[in-house]
């Protein structure tokens, strides 16, 4: 079995993936793994090309849009050990077309399938829970820690959603922000963040909101087991009506 | 009395309609517009009943001339009666939207003096919110029973979804607990909506310039325990409203007592098992091709508390199974229990690769605690209990019981509160 190795950043994967999808006779019996700061770490070293990384994902992304975005997803997730199964099911789209993703007995294909569900549930989720507040200067902000790296996705939706007002998106674990200025969306990273004013108007909103929240609970149905099942309480640190 | 208490009471009084879904639509509007529809439907939060918030959930006006036996808004209540301006609601529909709370308004209102008048007034508000601030989020709206054509006409235009309340699940029951509502006089606009949805949708296959009406389609909601009528009558209700009303969904709403009334049943505690189950026999009507018939009948006119309906069903009929995996076709799939709609896609995808075995089944998602009592694969079974399903139903009774217990986390934690 051949070993590869890479740097660790996204674009160094995929520079490995490409370099091994051009290169190998059998793209399914190889491992690909992040490179470690161990002396007897065996491997072909593969330096990163940003060009091919660009190239790669975009034909895929041309010819496989559905196989893509489970593949940027994959990535997104931030998960560790994900590289071969990455290659593998790849390969598998490439040699076999976009169907293959069907075939859920390929461990590579299972694995890749269920995460990227994982993540995809999790963008849905933020989809309903993010909660924006509006600050003195009129824009909106919304702070978030997601377990995936969700932030450019999930900005993607509110651009169409909210798409009339300027937005701010944190993601507060990752120090991560997006800004929509009304016409285009900017990603960035967050040197600090330091808690802007809040517009007058703003808490009164928000005590309506708890306002509704509370009344519109059936008092004879209580069931917090199954409000928890639906909305685990990780997410409820940044939620107006659970504060 | 400001916003915020109109709001405690309007939001109180609405919380009893059971349908929140924000499905089924996706609309978007130009530069300057704000919102879109999302068909899958987004879920914002979770009550603390565990029912989903994804709409602004309030009545209009709770100011009714009606006199209902099971409504907390019935005319002889003693409760306070207020109504939203157009004006308010607008203003608090765009303000919680555009902070994320909601993905649309749920209206729907008491009748105030007139059918006419109260369904002019909600009009008022979607036509304001379309029109004026050009919102394209979710709306869903009630059809107020009596009030004329033309106003039904117009707020299809405007809202995602229309729904008509049947309120009860016969028309004895109607007259008895909701005296001064007619069943003749729901059909009617629910006959109406039908048709015209199904018109509007040809017309838009000739042409996509012809404006949508009410794309979701419609929708209506029963009480469930304030009435005698039998889970099979109910079903039998729900699966004509599907078939010749061409209804998108029927929802239950369990009888919660909020009046002291003689013609009502006295119940400890809402009937939620029972809703849970008809729900679940819904669904095998909607996606899973089972009849009325089929799920229920004349000697067996009640579910099973203790076993959902597809499972009760399967102990019924022992010779429909073992079903192979890798050989049966969906509709055979569909009815194992254990296995829904996305197991059986899934494996109608995946086994055209390589067989499936017991071990890739639990990995794809099959509840193999319930199917493995019902499958083979490539004819070697599971389990060889098919000729017995006392036993069967033993073991996924057991199986529940294990699974219903909180996980030892939390129990632990509960001894020291």
């Amino acid at each position: 079995m051949n070993r590869y190795r890479y740097d660790g950043t996204t674009e160094g994967l995929l520079t490995a993936i490409d370099h091994i999808l051009r290169h190998e006779t059998d793209p399914q019996k190889v491992e690909l793994e992040p490179q470690r700061q161990n002396l007897f770490d065996e491997g072909v070293y593969i330096a990163t090309d940003p060009q091919r990384a660009d190239i790669l994902i975009r034909r895929f992304s041309a010819a496989y849009p559905d196989n893509a975005r489970q593949v940027i997803y994959v990535i997104l997730s931030e998960k560790e050990l994900m590289e071969t199964s990455l290659l593998q099911y790849m390969h598998a789209v490439s040699v076999y077309g976009c169907r293959i993703g069907a075939h859920l007995t390929h461990p590579a294909v299972l694995a890749v399938h269920f995460l990227a569900r994982k993540v995809g549930r999790e963008v849905h989720r933020f989809k309903g829970l993010l909660r924006f507040a509006m600050l003195e200067d009129g824009s909106y902000l919304a702070r978030m820690e997601p377990d995936f790296n969700i932030i450019q996705p999930l900005s993607k939706f509110f651009t169409r959603r909210l798409g009339t007002q300027e937005w701010f998106i944190c993601d507060v674990k990752r120090s991560l922000v997006s800004h929509w200025d009304g016409r285009k969306i900017d990603f960035g990273t967050l040197e600090s963040f330091r808690s802007p004013e809040l517009a007058e108007e703003e808490l009164q909103v928000q005590r309506l909101w708890k306002t509704f929240f509370t009344h519109v609970a059936i008092p004879e149905r209580k069931n917090p087991q199954l409000q928890r099942s639906f909305m685990p309480m990780k997410y409820w640190k940044y939620l107006v009506e659970k504060e | 009395m400001d916003t915020m208490d109109k709001l405690k009471i309007l939001a109180g009084s609405a919380r009893y309609d059971a349908s929140c879904a924000s499905s089924g639509s996706s609309r978007s509007g130009g530069e300057g517009s704000l919102g879109n529809a999302s068909s899958g439907g987004i879920c914002h939060s979770w009550s603390d009943d565990g029912r989903c918030i994804s709409l602004l959930k309030v009545l209009l006006s709770n100011d009714c001339r009606y006199d209902c036996a099971y409504c907390v808004n019935r005319s002889s209540n003693p409760v306070e009666r207020t109504s939203f301006t157009v004006e308010e609601l607008v203003g608090l529909t765009i303000s919680f939207y555009r902070r994320n709370y909601i993905e649309g308004l749920f209206l729907s209102s008491a009748v105030e003096a007139s059918p006419d008048y109260t369904m002019e007034r909600m009009v008022a508000v979607v036509r304001r919110l379309r029109q004026e601030e050009r919102f394209f989020g979710y709306i869903h709206m009630k059809i107020i029973p009596g009030c004329s054509r033309e106003l039904v006409k117009e707020a299809g235009f405007h809202a995602d979804r229309l729904s008509v309340n049947i309120e009860l699940p016969s028309g004895d029951s109607l007259n008895r607990l909701a005296p001064q509502k007619r069943k003749e006089s729901i059909l009617k606009p629910m006959a109406l909506l039908g048709e015209t949805i199904s018109a509007n949708r040809l017309e838009r296959k000739n042409s996509r310039s012809v404006p949508r009406f009410s794309p979701a389609g419609q929708s209506t909601q029963m009480i469930i325990g304030a009435s005698p009528e039998s889970d099979h009558r109910i079903l039998l209700l729900s699966q004509g409203l599907y078939k010749k009303m061409n209804l998108k969904r029927v929802y239950y709403s369990a009888y919660v007592p909020v009046n002291h009334d003689n013609r009502l049943p006295v119940l400890a505690n809402p009937p939620l098992k029972r809703e849970h189950r008809l729900y679940q026999a819904d669904w095998l009507l909607r996606h899973y091709g089972f009849s009325a018939d089929e799920i229920l009948s004349q000697e067996h006119p009640f579910l099973d508390e203790h076993l959902d309906p597809k499972a009760a069903w399967a102990l019924r009929h022992p010779e429909f199974f073992p079903v192979d995996i890798n050989r049966a076709d969906y509709a055979a799939l569909l009815r194992v229990p254990g296995i829904g709609v996305t197991s059986a896609k899934r494996i109608v995808a995946a086994r055209r690769y390589a067989v499936f075995t017991p071990d890739g089944l639990k990995k794809i998602g099959v509840v193999m605690k319930r199917a493995r009592y019902f499958i083979t694969c490539s004819g070697k079974p599971v389990e060889r209990l098919f000729d017995r399903p006392a036993l069967i139903r033993r073991k996924l009774l057991a199986a529940e019981t294990v699974a219903s217990q909180p996980p030892l986390k939390q129990r632990q934690i509960s001894l020291f509160q």
